[in-house]
């Protein structure tokens, strides 16, 4: 399954942004207790966000950009310490809290309850400073331990999903987020636009001028193509020089438009290069989808469809876009 | 001798005052030792300081968190007998036990826990005697408090 991100260029290396690690909710009603762990964790530059009761908690605990770890008092008004626990862990997603539990001297038993529901340590007062100190540094350890996971699992998925070369989609996302598209308008007949994208003469950029020349060329049409969509366009590496983009929401005269902007901005200017600028153009075909169409069509009839528009393309002279089943060209030579 | 009148005047009516306002009529004699000098120290300042890494200042802002926030709770202690409502008298209690503990009052915390039980039990039948000494070891545990801020503040 592909998440859903921005399609235009995607940032390879750096998919998420860094995770505010250094953030420390405390929930305590107490305030003797609260100035005493607000006051230490200020000296030590946390970043702190103090509440009175479990319920405030948990509404900042279920926010995106929420303290990663958490400080929480067994009894407190509203909802206590380990029901909070309870709740976090039940939906907590990919975001890992590090709960700390504070808990009386003489609840003993309270320990055991309290790890159950899910906290990751405990603290009992009265505790002393170093402790707290102690404390603090594993649920930081263990955190930046669960960051660098994180890190390394969404990188993978990147990868998994995008053309290194030129950081769009790769083959199977492009054609999976079609599927995807192709069902949304069986379901409910929203219009789908496809275009089917080739580079026209690749193959001899890549003869005489050599792969790296190649490379570069591709590298800035996918960056110009990227550019040219709308945001919730989907754009991607099909083959060689052979690009898919995917046009959700759009009439046949917007899907028009838009790839006549997507030729034209391949026309000029030539690319640079090392070896000088060289001049590309792109061959366009295209096909759209509209309501109410008598059977939906399925995701094959749609990709023959586009690639006989571009085959049209090709054969009536390159540098043009065609429409599936309408013969209608655009641009000039 | 005109002054006379005017002091007479005063002493009478002293036991009369305190009837009214419910207050012990009957003067301690200043010869004897007062109870507070007999029994243990209400509080180990050392061992809160140590517990704070010897921070002087922290101790002192909790110190008057405590003095501001202990009658709050004593309040709800109250009301919580006042109304039968054990819960509350366990809150509130397991509140000041947690507070006088971490200002290592050993007589107060015994009393707070003492009160705590009765709540979780929902036995409030010895509260009002619980709630009387709670606020005996309150008193000594925020006079020796006062005390040692006036000293510092010296």
């Amino acid at each position: 399954m592909i998440a859903a991100a921005p399609n235009g260029i995607l940032h390879l290396g750096s998919p998420e942004k860094p995770r505010p690690l250094d953030a420390v909710l405390v929930a305590e009603d107490d305030p003797v207790f609260r100035h005493v762990l607000e006051y230490w964790l200020k000296k030590w530059d946390y970043r702190v966000t103090s509440v009175e009761n479990g319920l405030d908690a948990w509404n900042i605990l279920q926010k995106a950009d929420s303290p990663q770890m958490a400080i929480l008092d067994w009894m407190m008004p509203a909802m206590d310490g380990v029901e909070l626990c309870r709740q976090l862990r039940r939906h907590e997603g990919q975001r890992y809290h590090f709960v700390l539990l504070v808990t009386s001297k003489d609840d003993k038993q309270d320990v055991v309850v309290g790890l159950s529901a899910g906290a990751d340590d405990y603290l009992t007062k009265p505790f002393n400073v170093d402790e707290l100190r102690a404390r603090i540094r594993t649920g930081e350890r263990i955190l930046h331990l669960q960051d660098a996971l994180i890190r390394v699992h969404e990188a993978l998925r990147f990868e998994a999903a995008h053309d290194p070369l030129t950081g769009l989609w790769n083959r199977g996302a492009i054609l999976e987020l079609l599927e995807r598209e192709v069902q949304l308008h069986q379901r409910t007949g929203s219009a789908l636009g496809l275009m089917m994208v080739d580079l026209d003469h690749f193959k001899q950029v890549n003869d005489t001028q050599g792969h790296m020349v190649g490379d570069v060329v591709l590298r800035e049409s996918a960056h110009r193509m990227a550019a040219s969509v709308r945001n919730y366009d989907w754009v991607g590496r099909y083959g060689g020089e052979e690009f898919l983009i995917v046009v959700p929401g759009c009439d046949a005269d917007a899907l028009l438009a838009s790839a006549e902007r997507l030729r034209a901005c391949i026309a000029d200017p030539p690319v640079e290069t090392t070896a000088g600028p060289v001049a590309m153009t792109l061959s366009i075909g295209i096909v759209s989808a509209m309501p109410p169409s008598p059977s939906a069509p399925n995701l094959e009839k749609l990709l023959y469809a586009a690639d006989l528009a571009l085959y049209k393309a090709k054969a009536n002279g390159r540098n043009r876009v065609e429409m599936a089943g309408i013969s209608r060209a655009v641009g000039q030579h | 001798m005109a002054d006379r009148p005017t002091e007479w005047k005063g002493l009478e009516n002293a036991p009369l005052r305190a009837r009214l306002t419910g207050a012990d009529p009957i003067p301690v004699p200043k010869a004897e030792p007062s109870p507070r000098a007999l029994r243990a120290p209400s509080w180990s300042r050392a061992e809160v300081l140590d517990r704070l890494g010897g921070d002087e200042e922290l101790l002192q802002e909790l110190c008057q968190i405590f003095l501001k926030e202990s009658p709050r709770l004593m309040e709800k202690l109250r009301q919580g007998m006042a109304s039968g409502d054990a819960e509350a008298v366990q809150r509130a209690a397991h509140s000041l036990k947690g507070e006088v503990s971490y200002l290592a009052a050993k007589g107060a915390s015994q009393a707070a826990r003492r009160l705590e039980d009765m709540g979780r039990e929902r036995d409030l039948s010895a509260v009002s005697e619980a709630i009387r000494l709670m606020e005996r070891e309150l008193d000594g545990l925020r006079r020796a408090i006062e005390d040692d801020a006036d000293r510092t503040r010296r």
